[in-house]
């Protein structure tokens, strides 16, 4: 299938949890799972401890997706920091929903540290939608993409 | 030496320039070490040469500029321009050339909302057309100064307490740019908080505070804790100047409306208001006049109109 935004790579950042979901990116290296390069990692301790302005600034400065990844409800290490965390995503969409950023770009996920190839097919799907839906329109060279006409 | 001034007001209300005005006795003693060159609240000042002359706006070079309101149309962005080349410091002077203030809030609706309510559908109004001339092409949206042109100081405020607008003048007459305090506005209020989780739902401010009206505002309970959209801890605080008393519609006991902007430079309000509340476990799903969170902050493409928030 040919690019719908030819030239356009997606930059995806993904905020992990030490305990499960970055444990799961370290083994998804380990068992050399493929997963795409769009993908920068920066781990925390805790899916909850990722400030919602954190998310805004991220698309603010020009990434295209944002991943929020924890344990699975009910694994959490701090015992209730990713259902925090869930709570606060709501609050999340709807400021987004405010600036114009399309909801797919935003997601809170689940994955524990045994789902290395969940954290590869996360990360996957999140590209593909990314790739489909084309450049958040806060990137500063958004306008050098445009739709293919192939499509 | 006398330190040269020009000023402008884009899209605001005047509103600050009233509070310029009110600063009084110290803004008199101020007078004589200001050279003031253009500033349409005081004095008449053409733009254009009426004879024919210079086609180009026409303001004179001076060292210190204040702007007031944010750019919303192309005669406003064109003022802003010209001020930067012509001034050597700019302030943005007020929330509204801060953060895009009251005006802002347009930025949800179409231009074509606006004229119709404006020209059309406004009680008492005779039904009218668009106008064709005279009224500047609109931008896509109510600019901040800062997005536009850059600025050296930001004095926000709506309006800036008097007592900040003397700091400002006479630390920009020393050669500096004062501390304006950096703290929200729950640091200065003086209302008694009874711990987190008292709230449990947020409702509309249609009834009063509880509260005792021979009572201080020290004896009152705060009134985020009673359930009222108080935007206090997500604003910067200032609003009482430096007389030291509590935030001024704490005083009148309603809670905080939010005018002075985010905490930081570049925060956002009402991210860090519904953080708060979906933290302490409020369903902000249903909250009262959500959108009026941003009442003071639209610009910096906070808010967005519709149509821009579904097509792209």
């Amino acid at each position: 299938m040919p690019d719908i935004y030819p030239g356009f790579e997606p930059r995806i950042l993904a905020f992990t949890c030490n305990w499960c979901s970055y444990a799961a990116a370290d083994l998804a290296g380990a068992v050399r799972v493929q997963y795409p390069a769009s993908l920068l990692i920066i781990r925390v301790m805790c899916s909850v401890m990722v400030h919602p302005n954190l998310v805004i600034e991220a698309f603010e400065h020009g990434a295209d997706g944002v991943l929020l990844m924890g344990c699975h409800p009910g694994e959490c290490y701090y015992q209730d920091g990713n259902q925090k965390a869930k709570a606060r995503s709501v609050a999340i969409d709807e400021v987004l929903s405010l600036m114009g950023i399309e909801p797919e770009r935003f997601r809170l996920v689940w994955c524990s540290s045994a789902e290395a190839e969940g954290f590869a097919s996360l990360v996957r799907e999140t590209d593909e939608a990314l790739r489909a839906i084309g450049p958040c329109r806060r990137r500063r060279d958004a306008s050098n993409y445009s739709k293919s006409e192939l499509v | 030496m006398s330190l040269t001034l020009c000023s402008e007001a884009l899209s605001g209300c005047s509103g600050c320039e009233m509070s310029l005005l009110n600063a009084g006795g110290s803004s008199l003693s101020l007078l004589d070490r200001f050279d003031i060159l253009h500033m349409p609240l005081l004095m008449d000042h053409k733009y254009f040469d009426s004879a024919g002359g210079a086609q180009e706006i026409d303001i004179p070079k001076a060292r210190l500029g204040l702007i007031t309101g944010g750019v919303r149309n192309e005669q406003q962005l064109r003022i802003a321009e010209i001020m930067r080349r012509q001034c050597d410091v700019i302030v943005a002077f007020g929330t509204c050339a801060a953060y895009g203030g009251i005006p802002a809030m347009m930025n949800l609706f179409e231009d074509e909302d606006l004229f119709r309510r404006y020209y059309r559908t406004a009680e008492g109004t005779d039904e009218a057309l668009n106008p064709s001339e005279v009224i500047p092409p609109f931008l896509e949206r109510t600019f901040a100064l800062d997005e536009k042109i850059a600025v050296d100081f930001i004095l926000p405020g709506c309006p800036p307490h008097p007592d900040f607008i003397t700091l400002t003048l006479e630390s920009i007459l020393e050669g500096k740019f004062p501390q304006l305090p950096l703290v929200s506005v729950c640091d200065c209020c003086p209302t008694k908080r009874e711990g987190k989780g008292s709230a449990q739902r947020i409702r509309r401010f249609l009834k009063n505070a509880r509260r005792q009206p021979d009572k201080p505002i020290s004896e009152m309970r705060c009134l985020l804790d009673q359930g009222l959209l108080c935007m206090g801890p997500v604003t910067l605080a200032g609003c009482a100047g430096m007389t030291g008393g509590p935030p001024r519609c704490i005083e009148a006991r309603v809670p905080c409306r939010g005018c002075h902007g985010p905490v930081r430079k570049g925060g956002s309000q009402i991210m860090d208001i519904l953080n708060g509340l979906v933290s302490n476990g409020i369903d902000t799903q249903n909250l009262p006049d959500r959108l009026s969170l941003l009442r003071f902050s639209g610009a910096h493409g906070r808010m967005n109109r519709r149509s821009a928030r579904n097509a792209h």
